[in-house]
């Protein structure tokens, strides 16, 4: 926590980071920026998803928090004319306050029972968005989103330029993420999942630790809806299925969620390998499979995810031998 | 005498149709070390996590600085003076000896989100550590500070808990059983460090088996069997009532 | 209507009869793994396209594929043990993380094999028995009604009375006791997945005339596994049974008399009250968790 030179090694890593994703989209194909935007806005998905995982529970609806985001952030701006950037804003809260309201049923739960609760929950409000034609579209959903405002000459129907709108707003949501971790809360949301009746026994209210961290990943969740949604301009109820939930797990999971980076290394590798390799070599029919097939592959053999792989060349480059397998944190909750 | 810091009263407890409590009234005096014995069966446990707010009496009610605080939760608990350890090592495995230490002080260094996420609630987390540290140093695991808390020895994992425990500023500790699996000299460790616990002010009730250590230890006893109160009084009045011998006989007879 | 009332009844007791084999099997799994098998859906997937592949394509009788699918279902849920289930016997979250990536990979093997329409499958028979007035039960249906009988009773005998019975259920309680009486564990698992797995399997095969498979017809099913375990107090067989009764009469009549969508939600309502009020499920044990 104190130690100044691991925060100045980070800082460094950060910066080189942005100025490499700043000078990206230049690079890329119209499509592949499309990619990109939608990566940017997964990886918000993805981080704020590990941010509840501290607490030890682990969400089945967590995408479906998102998609309350962006049916939300939608019809603010479509329905009562409430201008996109504002909307997005309140799109988010309104996934926040879901949380708020569903802290209260799901937090009797613990760990398996958490797992299935929350998927139930995200299906009541799946459902919901189904059975209500209005105002929620049916299963049809709704379309014709507004689209994010035009400042002066910037369109932001140019995926790059929407790419630079979602990197400012995720750098910016990822930064708060971070803060919020490296302070007195993270490290309460981690006594929460190890030992929260000790917790409990020096004074910390379980519940509503539980629930700041369920609301805070759900505002940020809802954020990345949002973006999507004034970006691709329609959300339906099948764009948030649980099948959806199992791409957020696999990328949590493959990149490892014991530090911040994890699910993002997590989200960045599977994206390319499944929208640059596999589409390239017209993999895309089997894709599901061999996203399974890592998926079991890495829960057997690389139970702390690809994060791992970092310590482990760190160690090897300074010429030390490798130690033992140090614990999983990935793999053995809840 | 002076006014008992916590009182428990008529308090019952029963679980389905069995009475782990029965109508059990005793009070702990400030600045005494308060020990609960009972063989094995006598609801001790019981009454420890009724007033550890762990369960809700049945009947009865516990009063602690004048308040009545039956049935309200444990972090409540905490918040006001009242604090709990637990039976063995439960500790935060995972952090680091210093972070157990530091998330103890959870209730003096509250702070508001904005403040934490401005980096405003610098000083306060300063004070925490400063606080840590000073723990660490009375405990003697200064050495260890950031050393992972599961690499510890078990004697030094014991003495990190009650570190923990100090760390949210009890009026009153209460200790689950702190000899059970202990060596004869780790026994005499805790003794030492319980006492100074006493004498640093800070009350302290605890639930023993190790009869021995009760004895050498504790100011006042309440000697509990089936779930009621069977004596209470100094060590030495306690050794020599025959009730005590003979429920402390026939429960080892049972039990071969 | 009353009639329709009879007719829903019928029908009720045709939606218990494939949902709590469904169910048990899954309780079956989750008792000796302590694993929820998130591919259950799709190993009943598996029996279906069984059928779409022997009987529709092969031309084989209906009893026979249907035979054939239980058995290379059970098969399945053998790999599934050799392959992850063994190895994270301890990790229940690893374990199902590991399930979803086997219902991928079997939704992905459906997909290439068959593609993702709606298989449709000529009935077995056409033949119905009239039980009142105008209210009917196909012998499609009453197949699946008599081998839910027939195989609940089998699987009862088989645990109360035979050796391996007994250690299932003593390895269901606990797993050390279990191994303590010097039986072996993954003999004990490797049946429980191909029983468990195997009656996903069978249910698939013989609802597949009336379902019209397609490689995604999984989800739905383990949904309504789900209720139906957490409502029953997950790892009790015969809560399973009671509950899958309960909650096929509740969705067949709420489906009925108001919408499909609305029967869903209020089964998922339902679960949230249990998971609620008694986690452990209404014929669970009373103690907290």
């Amino acid at each position: 926590m104190s130690d100044s030179k691991t925060t100045i090694t980070v800082w460094i890593f950060a910066l080189t980071l942005l100025a490499g994703l700043l000078v990206l989209p230049q690079l890329l194909s119209y499509s592949q920026r499309e990619i990109a935007v939608f990566l940017i806005i997964n990886v918000l998905l993805v981080v704020s998803y590990r941010l509840m995982t501290l607490t030890g529970e682990w969400s089945l609806g967590h995408v479906v928090i998102m998609g309350v985001g962006a049916y939300a952030s939608a019809l603010f701006s479509k329905r009562l004319g409430v201008p996109v950037p504002l909307s997005m804003f309140l799109g988010a809260s309104t996934a926040g306050l879901t949380a708020v309201v569903l802290s209260f049923p799901l937090f009797r739960m613990k760990g398996f029972y958490f797992l299935i609760g929350s998927f139930a929950a995200g299906e009541v409000i799946r459902l919901i968005w189904k059975y209500f034609t209005f105002p929620f579209g049916g299963a049809k959903g709704l379309n014709l989103i507004p689209s994010f405002p035009d400042i002066g000459w910037i369109s932001f129907f140019d995926p790059v330029n929407y790419y630079y709108l979602c990197l400012i707003v995720v750098s910016v949501s990822l930064f708060i993420l971070y803060r919020v971790e490296r302070s007195r809360f993270g490290l309460t949301f981690h006594a929460l999942h190890w030992q929260d009746k000790l917790a409990e026994s020096v004074g910390v209210n379980t519940f509503r630790y539980r629930m700041l961290a369920f609301t805070l990943a759900s505002f940020f969740a809802g954020l990345s809806g949002a973006l999507y949604a004034h970006y691709i301009g329609t959300v339906n109820p099948t764009r948030f299925d649980v099948e959806e939930m199992v791409y957020v797990l696999i990328w949590a999971i493959v990149g490892g969620t014991a530090t911040f980076y994890g699910p993002i290394v997590g989200v960045v590798a599977l994206t390319i390998v499944n929208d640059v390799l596999l589409r390239a070599l017209g993999f895309d029919t089997i894709r599901p499979m061999i996203y399974g097939a890592v998926l079991i592959a890495s829960v057997l053999f690389m139970p702390d995810g690809l994060e791992s792989i970092f310590p482990k060349l760190k160690r090897l480059m300074m010429g030390r031998k490798t130690e033992p397998a140090t614990k999983s944190e990935a793999g053995e909750i809840p | 005498m002076t006014q008992p810091i916590l009182e428990v009263c008529d308090l019952s407890r029963n679980f389905g149709g069995l009475l782990a409590v029965n109508q059990l009234s005793f009070s702990v005096i400030p600045g005494t070390i308060h020990g609960i014995i009972g063989p094995n069966g006598a609801g001790k446990t019981t009454t420890f996590n009724v007033i550890s707010g762990f369960y809700a009496p049945s009947s009865g009610h516990v009063t602690y600085l004048g308040k009545d605080i039956s049935g309200i939760r444990t972090d409540r608990l905490a918040e006001i003076g009242l604090i709990r350890t637990f039976q063995g090592t439960t500790l935060f495995n995972e952090f680091s000896v210093i972070d157990n230490v530091r998330l103890g002080c959870h209730v003096s260094a509250k702070s508001g989100f904005l403040s934490r996420l401005l980096g405003a609630d610098r000083e306060s987390e300063a004070v925490a550590t400063k606080k840590a540290e000073d723990l660490l140093a009375f405990f003697n695991l200064s050495d260890l500070r950031d050393e992972e808390a599961s690499n510890l020895p078990h004697g030094h994992q014991r003495a990190l808990g009650m570190a923990v425990a100090l760390a949210a500023d009890p009026k009153i500790l209460l200790l689950d059983e702190p000899f059970t699996g202990m060596n004869p000299e780790e026994t005499a460790r805790m003794m030492t460090l319980t006492r100074d616990i006493r004498d640093r002010g800070i009350t302290v009730m605890l639930v023993e088996h190790d009869m021995q250590a009760v004895m050498g230890l504790c100011d006042m006893i309440t000697v509990m069997n089936f779930g009621s109160l069977l004596t209470e009084g100094t060590p030495k009045e306690v050794r020599t009532n025959p009730g005590v011998i003979e429920a402390y006989l026939g429960s080892a007879h049972h039990a071969s | 209507m009353s009639e329709l009332i009879l007719q829903t009844i019928v029908n009720s007791i045709y939606a218990a009869s494939y949902m709590s084999l469904i169910a048990v099997g899954l309780v079956l799994i989750f008792g000796v793994m302590g694993v929820i098998n998130f591919a259950h859906g799709e190993l009943y997937m598996a029996g279906a396209y069984t059928v779409v592949a022997l009987y529709s394509g092969l031309n084989l009788p209906f009893f026979v594929a249907v035979v054939v699918g239980m058995v290379f279902v059970g098969l399945l849920g053998l790999v599934m043990e050799y392959a992850f289930f063994r190895a994270l016997r301890d990790n229940p979250l690893g374990g199902l993380i590991a399930s979803i990536g086997f219902l991928l990979i079997l939704q992905t093997v459906a997909v290439l094999g068959f593609g993702v329409r709606m298989a449709h499958i000529r009935p077995s028979t056409q033949e119905k028995i009239e039980l009142f007035d105008g209210v009917l039960l196909t012998h499609q249906r009453l197949y699946v009604i008599v081998a839910a009988i027939l195989l609940l009773t089998a699987l009862y005998i088989f645990l109360r009375k035979t050796k391996f019975g007994w250690a299932m259920r003593a390895c269901a309680q606990d797993t050390e006791a279990a191994a303590l009486q010097g039986i072996s564990l993954n003999q004990i698992t490797r049946i429980a997945m191909f029983i468990g797995a195997g009656l996903a399997g069978v249910v698939g095969a013989l609802t597949a005339p009336l379902v019209s498979p397609t490689p995604y017809m999984g989800h739905s099913i383990i949904v309504t596994a789900f209720i139906i375990i957490v409502v029953g107090g997950i790892g009790q067989l015969e809560g399973a049974v009671v509950a899958a009764i309960l909650y096929a009469f509740v969705h067949t009549f709420v489906t009925t008399f108001f919408d499909g969508v609305v029967a869903d939600m209020v089964g998922l309502v339902l679960m949230l009250l249990v998971l609620v009020v008694k986690p452990t499920g209404l014929f669970g044990a009373n103690d907290r968790v």
